[in-house]
């Protein structure tokens, strides 16, 4: 699966597989980082921004700039928590799984 | 029409894969499916998480350590609240 660096969409009518992978992989990061972004400018706007003046200040700016780091972090930490949960889950066996 | 997608949709002629690549080909979705699920449920989760243990002003960008410790928290009681929801469906839909 990995391994193979099909340099970014060419070759793509000689490996129509790599080509497919591609765009798939593409489209998972994309629909990931958008997620992400929304999800960051949501918060951080909340945070750092609780009265918008005419322009953003620049201890707003910093603000934003801890905030990312802040909740790309706590991203990190709910995701290594909710995976171990996940294997936790599954290795109880199958008998009322659905967590996925 | 010009866009990447489209044209290499033009460029594929999926019915010259091999069954094996076809295979292959079904699983990579299949996990990669399973991955975005996952990815998608961080998300939520950590939506959620960041409300109720991320209260006070943005100090640093790192999170503080109760505050980490609230997220590891937060994570479990809820896919426990989540599991406690289906249990009791379940069992509502057995006493009918």
């Amino acid at each position: 699966m990995d391994g193979i660096s099909n340099g970014l969409g060419f070759g793509g009518a000689s490996d129509p597989k790599a080509a497919v992978m591609n765009q798939v992989r593409q489209e998972a990061a994309m629909a990931n980082a958008r997620q992400l972004i929304e999800k960051v400018n949501e918060h951080c706007f909340d945070k750092c921004v609780p009265k918008p003046g005419s322009s953003l200040s620049s201890s707003e700016t910093t603000c934003f700039t801890s905030c990312m780091e802040k909740y790309m972090q706590a991203w990190n930490t709910v995701s290594r928590q909710y995976i171990t949960r996940i294997q936790q889950e599954n290795s109880k066996g199958a008998a009322g799984g659905g967590m996925f | 029409m010009d866009s990447p997608s489209s044209s290499l949709d033009q460029n594929l002629d999926l019915s010259k894969l091999s069954p094996k690549d076809k295979q292959e080909l079904q699983q990579f979705v299949v996990n990669e499916s399973q991955k975005a699920r996952i990815q998608q449920t961080v998300h939520s989760l950590t939506d959620v998480c960041w409300r109720k243990c991320v209260t006070g002003t943005i100090r640093s960008g790192k999170l503080e350590k109760n505050e980490e410790a609230c997220a590891q928290n937060c994570v479990d009681r809820f896919l426990d609240a989540n599991l406690l929801v289906i249990k009791h469906l379940d069992s509502m839909r057995n006493s009918q």
